[in-house]
């Protein structure tokens, strides 16, 4: 030992160590960078939802059904949201729109938003105030739903906005936290299924009667369940109204 | 060693090792920030905010985990000891990476709700009965506030005016903090990160620093002592002596002594440096002065005094040569007392 080089911090290091630090220094330098990137590459793929701003303000009219979580029938479209299509709205931020939508129910309304597009999901986020929803000119009303009976679904209950591309990734378990809040900001909620139901894999979930996500529900937020519930096609969006005590973690 | 506080009291080693550390936390967030997202060539890009927090997030916990594998490789190889001098810094840095990636979290997940950042993490996930969903943030949460603690409590005032045995022990908080990093990852990212190369290196990481600390432990474990009729301890047999180097014991107490030969005479300190306990007994003589490997204080071997006008003093044993090996007495001495040294005849009986 006595042979080896001793190193005192405020002292001018060693001949014989000088080397080891030098190394060691460049050594953590060039393993700082490589772990940068080892730990950068290695993040999955967001997916392919995002804010479409690049399509411009949209803005279609159309009948406002409560779900409870607010839907337009589309009665007057445009380029991209063509008559007849359903979708949801929510507000800007971690918001729904409910309390905007509540008084229109059943009522004609202008909404006007920018798009949030995932595959076949999409959805606006509405502008604020009146520019936002206001009472149109026009007839229409809500279609009936049309009853496709109970099912039991396999799959993960998200928050349709950042699912649908508002935050890039906007599910999974890393994101429970912020899909709970905005759950809890009214925005709707949506069952991504594992196997398409009647052609969609995307229901906007609901609790049951009516009512909205239920409490019990944000356990299982993010987590790989299965439920059980009464699905129904309104216009052309599924809404899947889940039983809570079918609720259950899937093997 | 100082007689007075100032906020950092650099020398050159200390601008090499600061400048080294924040050449490579930046060149870590730089590769992670603008070298990456063209590698990964997803269609559409991850969210700055969230790219942002995962780069500092990343950083912080590399970072942590080469501070705690820093103390068991010294004690492996003293070659790493110079890592050691100035880990404070690195601490300190690493508190604010982790700082930063917790305000891309808080502006972002937390933010545009009606509900403040903080109420929101405390409010919006509170499935803590579970494994899977567990709010792993809090865990997050935790580890900054013990890192925050350690960075505000690292200056050698603190260090005194705790006392070295408390600010010890408080700094040991970095396990706990490290323990629930792992667990904020483990709980988070790696939930639904399915790569399995991100998963080996978080996981990799970890177990290297356990790893490491197995075999520091295994290394530094204590022989066994003989302890003679009359009480003392024998440390070693006289020629295992080396000028200007000790041999360590383990005391009955579990208190450590340090036996140094210093011009053919022994003398017997505490093997804790009064600094931060640092291990005197791997330190030398320099200058006739016990000098501590971690940090360079340093005690005049025969009383445990610091020279003046530095104030340190550890205790001192008596030391005695009997059969061909040394022994101290396990009674220690108050702190900075003299001891007459005793003539190191080897092969003496």
């Amino acid at each position: 030992m006595s042979d080896k080089p001793f190193f005192v911090g405020y002292l001018p290091a060693p001949g014989g160590l000088r080397g080891c630090l030098v190394l060691a220094g460049a050594l953590l330098m060039l393993g700082m960078a490589a772990a940068g990137f080892a730990l950068g590459v290695a993040q999955d793929d967001p997916g392919e939802g995002a804010f479409r701003f690049d399509y411009g303000r949209q803005t279609v009219t159309g009948v406002v059904e409560l779900t409870p979580y607010p839907l337009i029938h589309v009665t007057e479209g445009n380029d991209r949201i063509k008559a007849g299509e359903t979708f949801m709205m929510s507000a800007g931020g971690k918001s729904g729109v409910d309390g905007r939508a509540a008084p229109l129910a059943g009522q004609v309304a202008q909404v006007s938003g920018v798009m949030l597009e995932r595959g076949d999901l999409y959805m606006l986020q509405l502008r604020g105030g009146r520019n936002g929803i206001r009472a149109a000119e026009g007839s229409g009303a809500v279609p009936e739903p049309q009853d496709l009976g109970r099912w039991r679904l396999a799959g993960e209950i998200c928050d349709g906005k950042c699912l649908s591309g508002a935050m890039r990734p906007g599910r999974g378990l890393a994101h429970k936290a912020c899909a709970n809040l905005c759950l809890l900001g009214d925005v709707p909620p949506v069952f991504v299924s594992t196997q398409p139901v009647e052609g969609s894999e995307f229901l906007l979930i609901t609790g049951p009667d009516g009512t909205a996500l239920p409490e019990a529900a944000y356990d299982y937020v993010a987590q790989y369940v299965t439920v059980e519930g009464q699905v129904r096609r309104h216009g052309s969006l599924l809404v899947f109204a889940m039983d809570p005590d079918t609720l259950a973690l899937a093997p | 060693m100082s007689v007075k506080y100032i906020p950092v009291q650099w020398n050159p080693n200390k601008w090499y090792y600061d400048g080294i550390m924040l050449v490579g936390v930046a060149a870590f967030l730089w590769v992670f920030l603008y070298i990456t997202p063209d590698a990964l060539g997803h269609e559409r890009p991850i969210n700055p905010q969230i790219h942002n927090a995962r780069a500092f997030g990343a950083c912080a916990f590399t970072m942590l985990t080469v501070i705690l594998c820093i103390g068991p490789l010294a004690r492996l190889d003293h070659r790493f000891l110079p890592l050691l001098y100035n880990r404070r810094h690195f601490g300190v840095m690493t508190a604010f990476v982790a700082a930063t990636h917790a305000g891309y979290i808080l502006d972002w997940y937390f933010a545009f709700s009606s509900r403040s950042p903080v109420q929101g993490l405390l409010e919006a996930n509170t499935s803590y009965g579970q494994i899977a969903g567990f709010p792993f943030e809090i865990l997050g949460v935790f580890a900054l506030i013990c890192l925050t603690l350690l960075a505000a409590t690292s200056h050698d005032f603190w260090l005194k005016f705790l006392t070295p045995p408390v600010w010890k022990r408080l700094h040991y908080l970095i396990y706990a903090a490290y323990a629930a990093v792992v667990g904020h990852v483990v709980l988070g990212i790696l939930q639904d990160d399915r790569g399995i190369g991100v998963n080996l290196l978080f996981i990799g990481g970890a177990a290297l620093v356990c790893v490491l600390h197995l075999a520091a432990w295994w290394q530094g474990r204590a022989e066994p002592m003989g302890i003679a009729a009359t009480g003392w301890v024998q440390v070693a047999p006289v020629d295992a002596f080396r000028e200007g180097f000790a041999k360590i014991t383990k005391l009955p107490d579990g208190d450590r002594v340090a036996v140094f030969l210093h011009e053919g005479q022994l003398s017997a300190i505490a093997n804790a440096c009064a600094h931060q306990n640092g291990p005197l007994g791997e330190g030398k003589i320099v200058d006739c002065l016990v000098t501590c490997p971690w940090h360079g204080f340093q005690y005049d071997v025969r009383n445990g005094q610091s020279p003046a006008p530095f104030t340190e003093k550890v205790p001192t044993y008596l030391v005695k040569v009997e059969g061909g090996a040394v022994f101290v007495n396990p009674a220690a001495n108050p702190p900075g007392t003299a001891v007459a040294p005793v003539p190191l005849e080897k092969g003496a009986t």
